[in-house]
């Protein structure tokens, strides 16, 4: 085992950021779906249409109110969670399928490598906003055809940097070994392939979420999002009252941008820790 | 030539088979253009006549030879609500769209090599640790957020450069900037890593023993990572010139993103198809450019 390089600074305060907002969302479920609500009726935020606006502070309200009298701050909290949600689950779901195909279409038979390869590429072709667009308008515009519609574009990047490599592990002369002494190839996967790669991957999934994240508000801010509660449906709200309330937009950009930066900050510092090189 | 003809054939083949899955995806999505057209209190007997008048009522494989078949033709057919050609409308929302994208992609391509490849160089100095400080923040500010917050600072409290709308040279630096933020920050923190990457192999340091100046050394490095930076590049230029959704529909730019995003929502088939044809095409010869200049800079890449 080589000498690992010690924790890195961008972990340390990724992580640290990762965590208030992880602890932020956590609260947020606590709130709304044991102490206000319950599983089947989650608490939301209620709107009143006379406390249209508000500016933080004003009454009581943090971050102030939204155009339909919310308080910012809970619907900021709700879109969090959601955004969380999605930004995680997405990246799984994608980086799973990713990985198997990226794997099949190395050590598979050559039509699945053909097919793999043009299917990517189609993909890759179109603007994974279409894809969505179109994705979206054939499930329904609901929570589980954004989930589809984001990992129907998400897996191709995987896929593709799990064909690479795959193709640099089974180089290997320990890999070329297992596979001498006839180690099947479900279990080359899963327990030689698999924990070879995965390090590597993890780097391209930390950054995936927050490309999720990004991906999903953009939908969102062209009113194609899977709840009323997305980052971008906000934005694309807090835009027509930019005049009357413009700290809306700057504090909706503001948390946004900082879920993002600690997401970019733990991907680049584990890219670090895990470059043989540094 | 024959590796030449091959990748052709191949990328012609891509394109074909792209435009096929889409031409059925629209049409088996539900939504129906007739309905929009009519809107809600048409009779089923107009309905009826409009479809057969567009050519909707025949048998989608029908649909699809005709289609295909006036492609070869050059032909696009006519949007179903504006009572325009395809290619008119086409041509009408390309020049936005292209001002834009080669605006933007030409100062983001010389602002983030040329920052990236300095910080490389200054590695681990101030210049270097906030140049990744700064990128870091760009990219943090999707399109979305990032425009309306620099509409508020230059439109609103600033009051120097218009909100929407297209026209004079005003209008087009919010949008540049809107994107070249974000494009040359990706391009930074590429042309950084890639000059740290191959600054220490052999051969500069036999350039360095032979006395080269640094300056001559970092002009020479750089040499070698213009191919990587040109292909991400190029996957921005294609991207932008597929149309920035987001960014026309904030500015209110009629640009191609503008022109797409319509024909989804009103499921007008033909103007969709017409756009798609439009970007793969442009994909696949942004990148045969891209390939053929690489070749060009580094030789080593041909073999």
């Amino acid at each position: 085992m080589s000498k690992r390089s010690k924790i890195n600074t961008e972990i340390k305060i990724g992580s640290l950021l990762l965590g208030t907002y992880f602890l932020w969302a956590l609260s947020w479920f606590f709130y709304s779906y044991i102490y206000e609500g319950s599983f089947s009726s989650p608490y939301f935020p209620a709107s009143d249409i006379k406390k249209e606006l508000f500016s933080p502070l004003q009454d009581g309200y943090l971050l102030g109110t939204d155009l339909y009298g919310r308080s910012l701050f809970q619907v900021l909290s709700a879109g969090l969670f959601y955004s969380l949600g999605i930004g995680l689950t997405i990246s799984f779901l994608s980086a799973g399928i990713g990985i198997v195909i990226g794997y099949l279409s190395v050590v598979g038979p050559r039509s699945v490598k053909a097919a793999s390869e043009l299917v990517t590429n189609l993909i890759f072709i179109f603007p994974s906003i279409l894809i969505a667009i179109l994705v979206m308008s054939l499930t329904g515009q609901s929570f589980s055809g954004l989930v589809f519609a984001l990992v129907v574009t998400g897996w191709p990047g995987y896929a593709r940097i799990s064909r690479g490599e795959t193709l640099r592990v089974m180089g290997l002369t320990y890999v070329e070994s297992a596979k001498a002494i006839g180690v099947g190839p479900f279990r080359l996967f899963a327990k030689i392939v698999l924990p070879a790669i995965l390090p590597f991957l993890l780097v391209h999934i930390v950054l995936g979420i927050s490309g999720v994240i990004i991906s999903e508000a953009s939908l969102g801010f062209l009113g194609l999002g899977g709840s009323e509660y997305s980052w971008g449906a906000l934005l694309s709200s807090a835009k027509t009252v930019l005049l009357e309330a413009p700290y809306m937009g700057v504090v909706l950009s503001l948390v946004m941008a900082g879920l993002i930066i600690g997401l970019n900050l733990v991907g680049d510092g584990l890219r670090d820790y895990l470059d043989p090189k540094s | 030539m024959e590796k030449l003809i091959k990748k052709f054939l191949y990328s012609l083949f891509t394109i074909v088979l792209a435009v096929s899955a889409l031409f059925f995806i629209i049409r088996l999505a539900p939504g129906d253009p007739v309905e929009k057209i009519l809107g809600a209190e048409a009779s089923a007997v107009e309905i009826s006549d409009l479809r057969a008048q567009l050519g909707l009522d025949q048998s989608l494989i029908a649909q699809y030879s005709n289609f295909m078949i006036n492609i070869l033709k050059g032909e696009f057919g006519e949007s179903l609500f504006k009572k325009k050609s395809v290619s008119s409308l086409l041509s009408a929302h390309m020049p936005a769209t292209v001002i834009l994208a080669f605006t933007s992609i030409t100062l983001s391509a010389f602002i983030g090599t040329f920052l990236g490849i300095w910080a490389g160089f200054k590695k681990k100095k101030t210049f270097d640790n906030a140049g990744r400080i700064i990128s870091l923040f760009a990219l943090s500010f999707p399109i979305f957020s990032l425009a309306p917050l620099l509409v508020l600072i230059f439109s609103i409290k600033l009051n120097i450069l218009p909100v929407s709308e297209w026209g004079s040279l005003k209008h087009v630096i919010l949008p540049t900037l809107t994107l070249v933020i974000p494009l040359s920050a990706v391009l930074m923190r590429v042309s950084r890593n890639k000059y740290l990457e191959e600054v220490n192999v052999p051969w500069v340091q036999v350039l360095e023993a032979k006395g080269l100046s640094s300056i001559q050394i970092l002009l020479r490095v750089t040499k070698v990572c213009l191919p990587t930076i040109l292909n991400v590049v190029a996957i921005q230029l294609s991207v932008v010139l597929a149309g920035t959704m987001i960014t026309e529909t904030i500015f209110d730019i009629p640009g191609m993103g503008m022109l797409l995003f319509e024909g989804i929502q009103n499921r007008d088939y033909p103007v969709v198809q017409g756009v798609i044809i439009y970007s793969t095409v442009i994909y696949m010869l942004v990148y045969f450019i891209v390939d053929y200049l690489n070749e060009i800079i580094d030789p080593r890449i041909k073999s």
